[in-house]
């Protein structure tokens, strides 16, 4: 990996491998029985974790209104994002999965505020970021920023890359502006293209190289949250892993906290502590990512993983293959928003939409190397199939959807 | 192998751009066999696309030609047919599947019209019962309901469905090759498993052989008995899927290989990467294109570009193979 | 054209700019789409031609401004309808005065409807076809459109008469009338294509690292509609001059000097008498200036044109 590339541009050698003690721990190995209790018991949305995080989504909304008629009156709702609550933590990546039309991207949008959430609160290292006034809400867009998944799309083409990159410290009169053009150079090198190229255009460049620009517009105001929406879904097989890497270095490096969008279940398992799975605007299961593959609760989830062409031949797919197409996000089905599909429905599924179950508890890992407690999120499923669990199997009483 | 059906013999196809005429396919030698499934794979600008356009003498002239090498259709040459030869092979002869349904299919035309057109051109059938046979086909491809889809427009349908519809076009004509040039590269992934099964279980019951171009491993390795992997325009390994995921030869393929992120119950921390990026084809290094990102690179690469010579069940194009 | 194709074509575009070592030594600097263009443009022999001889037109023009030629246009002297002669290269008119000095002072004139009409119009268009096109589906752009709409159902030239005869023969009147209703096509086609632009990616980065509306609508899309801006200012520039000819000759255009419209007008009841040399002036003067511009104006939006193969 660390080899003279044919291109000068990119310098691979900058990108280093990190040594595995600074991952945060995903072993199974410790287990604190007493939190199960705490955290059933404990109000809050994820059980004192909320002090934890960094990006707080609380029962969020985003319908789009259709309208038709002569009048142009209402008629319909696209029910985009329909009642979502996750958390994001600090330094740690979100995966968010889903086919086309369950809503990810709208969610990762709108909690950026490219669209106004229709209900909601999302809160940003612990305030919120709704509601704001013109030029609160300006100042707080420097706290989040977002990677797009276009590379031809995301760039002006009639902008020099330097004049992209200045433009949001220009904004926000951040350092002076001779300052600004070292502040540029900085960024450049942080994702491995040379000075050299401030000067050229985007048709000058290739996918993977454009995709680094974009990365290095988004690291220019120095965010905590950036939001990747299927930030290497464009690019070919070589230059996303180029490109995963980079960005895998830059939030460890940086300490940023990443919800990372797409639809591409191997990708997002590599880059994500945690995972939350979308269907129909809802988030249908959601836990740490390595629970969440190897033991994955939702039908949906089994499904879509089953449904992932493995490069092995000799891997004998024993493929969950469902009926039908994903229903349009308008009139979403009763209940269930799975159920016509599920081949696990039960007739209750059709009629009562599930509540989010936790089915295993958070848990705190032991202290390593002197490395923070970290702990893991909880594992979560809305599900009629199961039901609230702790350790010792007692049942609680399943959370109110949160 | 008996006679094959295709026979591809180094093939070139340039393309005369604003700096200088670059080879898209350069040389590329290849047979398929009736009934054989092979994947065409590589990145963007290797030329697999180019190659399926040249197939179907589908190359856009003005900036594009055919410039060198032989086509062999059961013993016909395609490249030396006239256009009106080449239309009644297309369909009949060679059909082709596209990565856009909804680009491909007319969107201001009943899927029901497109498909008897096709069928009552190619086949010669009267209105009636090109109607039958589209309702036959759009059932046996999984379509319900399929008499009232006839009359639906493409925009009425979903992803799945047109590309269920566009596969029944084409082997409706009962072609003896399918190109499926990333026939699920924008669907969904559930959906993506669901139209893999059909054109795998269609293409064996028809006995079509079928070239599927996609830059996915993974939908390689599930659909085709054989891929080819292809590099800024030339062939740089053949071989059994079986023999290639379990061992490739080309150090491209190897790397292509590792980068390729998937599920695993252990999470890597670095994906393994090719170094560089792939030449610009308007200035390859000479030699081997590869040479400059190749960990497995020897001084005789610099001199010739390697030729196709078996290794192992397969082919491959290099001059210092992976070991086995 | 289908996807393959599409990637093919893409592959011989991309290949010229896709990473070259070479011209990464840092000596080479970054070519913008307008260098693109003007490249692809100096090799359209036509497309030069035209440009050419529209710079000659340029030029004469400026000599009249300047004052260095057709400065004795008005002059009068007693040979009327004189014939083609070393003195006077296309004769005189009834009055005496020089045909040849009255049509090449009329190109400042053509120039000077030309010009303003276009630069007001691309700027007027190009603004309020942006805001439309930015807001569309809000009552802003209800209300571009809607003025739009109500220009474009006035009938033509009855609008200049009115325009004409409410700025009571003022010079300009012309000229405002002209403004007044050839600014909606460059609107519709700006706003159709800020549309289609304001929903790249590109414009939903600049919304996120905080830029206002305004700075997107005019620092970040406006400039991607500079092709087409440019190509709209050429076909207004030649729809005004052909305008002002018909305003001319109902007699609310040109209303001080001379101009190729008055000259045509005049020339009407000369013909009758077998007087044909200020028709053939004044036509042969605007024929060629309409021809060569439009050639140019052809040729530029095909150099310009982003999706367009070279060669």
């Amino acid at each position: 990996m660390q080899r003279p590339m044919s291109s000068q541009v990119v310098d691979e050698r900058r990108i280093v491998p990190v040594d595995a003690s600074a991952s945060p721990p995903d072993d199974a190995s410790a287990y604190d029985a007493s939190d199960a209790r705490t955290t059933a018991a404990d109000t809050s949305s994820d059980g004192g974790r909320a002090a934890d995080a960094l990006l707080d989504v609380r029962h969020l909304k985003k319908y789009f209104p259709i309208r038709g008629g002569l009048l142009r009156r209402v008629v319909a709702e696209v029910k985009a994002v329909d009642d979502v609550s996750f958390t994001v933590g600090r330094g740690r990546t979100l995966g968010l999965v889903g086919e086309s039309g369950c809503g990810k991207t709208t969610l990762g949008r709108t909690i950026l505020r490219l669209h106004e959430p229709t209900a909601g609160e999302i809160l940003l290292d612990g305030r919120p970021i709704t509601g704001l006034s013109h030029a609160e809400l300006k100042r707080r867009r420097r706290e989040m920023q977002i990677v797009f998944q276009d590379p031809y799309g995301s760039l002006n083409p009639r902008r020099t890359v330097l004049e992209t990159l200045r433009e949001p410290l220009d904004l926000h009169r951040i350092a002076t502006p001779r300052e600004r053009r070292q502040r540029v150079e900085e960024l450049l090198e942080l994702v491995g293209l040379r000075p050299q190229v401030l000067s050229r255009y985007p048709h000058e460049f290739s996918g993977g190289q454009r995709q680094r620009i974009g990365i290095a517009r988004a690291l220019a105001l120095d965010p905590k949250l950036v939001v990747a929406d299927e930030a290497v879904s464009a690019l070919d097989v070589s230059v996303q892993a180029q490109v995963l890497n980079l960005i895998a270095e830059l939030q460890r490096r940086l300490g940023l906290s990443l919800l990372f969008i797409s639809h591409d279940l191997a990708v997002v398992q590599h880059l994500s502590h945690d995972v939350a799975v979308m269907y129909l605007g809802k988030i249908v299961e959601s836990g740490p990512a390595a629970r969440v593959y190897s033991d994955p609760k939702h039908p949906y989830t089994r499904a879509l993983l089953s449904a992932v062409p493995v490069p092995d031949p000799s891997a004998k797919s024993r493929r969950i293959v469902l009926p039908g197409d994903v229903p349009s996000p308008v009139s979403p089905p009763s209940g269930c928003p799975f159920h016509p599909r599920c081949p696990e429905a039960r007739p209750e599924c059709r009629e009562i939409v599930p509540r989010t179950v936790t089915v295993e508890p958070m848990r705190r890992d032991a202290l390593r190397d002197g490395a923070a407690a970290r702990s893991s999120a909880p594992h979560r499923v809305a599900c009629h199939l199961h039901r609230e669990s702790g350790e010792n199997g007692a049942s609680h009483a399943p959370e109110n959807e949160v | 192998m008996s006679e094959p059906l295709l026979s591809i013999e180094d093939l070139v196809v340039e393309f005369r751009g604003d700096a200088g005429t670059i080879r898209a396919v350069d040389g590329l030698t290849l047979s398929i066999a009736p009934g054989e499934r092979v994947g065409l794979v590589g990145e963007s600008g290797c030329g697999k696309s180019v190659t399926a356009l040249a197939l179907l003498g589908l190359v856009p002239s003005p900036p594009g030609r055919i410039a060198g090498g032989r086509v062999l259709l059961d013993g016909r040459d395609l490249t030396a047919l006239p256009e009106a030869e080449m239309r009644r092979i297309r369909g009949a002869g060679i059909a082709m599947i596209f990565q856009e349904p909804m680009t491909a299919l007319n969107p201001v035309f009943t899927i029901g019209s497109q498909m008897t057109e096709v069928l009552r051109r190619q086949r010669r059938l009267s209105a009636k019962a090109a109607r039958a046979d589209a309702i036959e086909w759009l059932d046996r491809v999984g379509i319900p309901d399929p008499a009232k889809r006839l009359d639906n427009y493409p925009h009425e349908l979903s992803g799945g469905m047109r590309q269920r519809v566009m596969i029944a076009m084409a082997l409706s004509c009962r072609p003896k090759l399918l190109i499926a040039d990333e026939p699920t590269t924008a669907l969904d992934v559930t959906i993506q498993a669901q139209v893999l099964d059909l054109m795998r279980s269609l293409t064996e019951e028809t006995g079509a052989a079928m070239i599927l171009i996609t830059h996915d491993l993974g939908v390689v390795a599930e659909t085709c008995r054989r891929a080819c992997v292809m590099y800024t325009g030339k062939l740089v390994e053949d071989a059994p899927v079986d023999a290639l995921f379990a061992a490739p030869r080309h150090p491209y393929t190897a790397g292509l290989l590792a980068s390729v992120p998937r599920i695993r119950p252990d999470r890597l921390e670095t994906l393994p990467t090719i170094p560089g990026m792939v030449p610009d084809l308007a200035h390859l290094p000479a030699g081997c294109s590869f040479r400059d990102r190749c960990p497995n690179a020897v001084p005789a690469c610099r001199t010739a570009p390697p030729k196709l010579h078996p290794v192992g069940p397969g082919r491959v194009a290099c001059y210092n193979p992976v070991a086995a | 054209m289908s996807q393959a194709a599409k990637e093919a074509q893409k592959m011989v575009s991309d290949t010229v700019f896709a990473d070259d070592p070479r011209k990464v030594s840092g000596t080479t600097f970054g070519t913008s789409l307008w260098s693109k263009g003007l490249a692809k443009l100096k090799r359209d022999r036509i497309g030069l031609a035209a440009f050419a001889v529209v710079l000659v037109y340029f030029l004469i023009a400026c000599g009249v401004w300047l004052g260095l030629i057709g400065q004795d246009w008005y002059v009068t002297s007693d040979s009327s309808f004189a014939p083609a002669s070393a003195e006077h290269w296309f004769g005189t008119t009834r009055n005496g005065q020089d045909i040849f000095d009255r049509a090449i002072y009329s190109t400042k004139v053509a120039f000077e409807i030309g010009l303003l009409v276009a630069v007001v119009t691309t700027a007027l268009g190009g603004a309020l076809g942006a805001i439309g096109g930015y807001f569309s589906g809000t009552w802003l752009d209800e209300l571009v459109l809607w003025l739009m709409g109500v220009l474009d159902a006035l009938p033509f030239y009855l609008f200049v008469a009115a325009v004409a005869f409410a700025m009571q023969g003022h010079p300009l009147g012309m000229h405002v009338a002209l403004i007044a209703t050839l600014w909606t096509t460059t609107g519709r086609v700006v706003r159709g294509e800020v549309i289609k632009l304001k929903s790249l990616e590109f414009v939903e980065a600049a919304r996120t690292i905080g830029a206002p509306d305004s700075l997107i609508i005019f620092r970040h899309i406006l400039p991607n509609t500079s092709h087409i801006l440019l190509v709209q200012a050429t076909i207004v520039f030649v729809t005004a001059i052909k305008a002002e000819v018909i305003l001319s000759f109902l007699g609310i255009g040109t209303q001080d000097g001379v101009s190729w419209g008055l000259m045509l007008s005049q020339s009407t009841n000369e013909v009758t008498i077998g007087f044909f040399n200020n028709f053939i002036a004044a036509s042969a003067f605007l024929f060629v200036l309409v021809m060569a511009f439009n050639l140019f104006s052809d040729a530029l939006q095909d150099a310009l044109d982003p999706k367009k193969v070279s060669g």
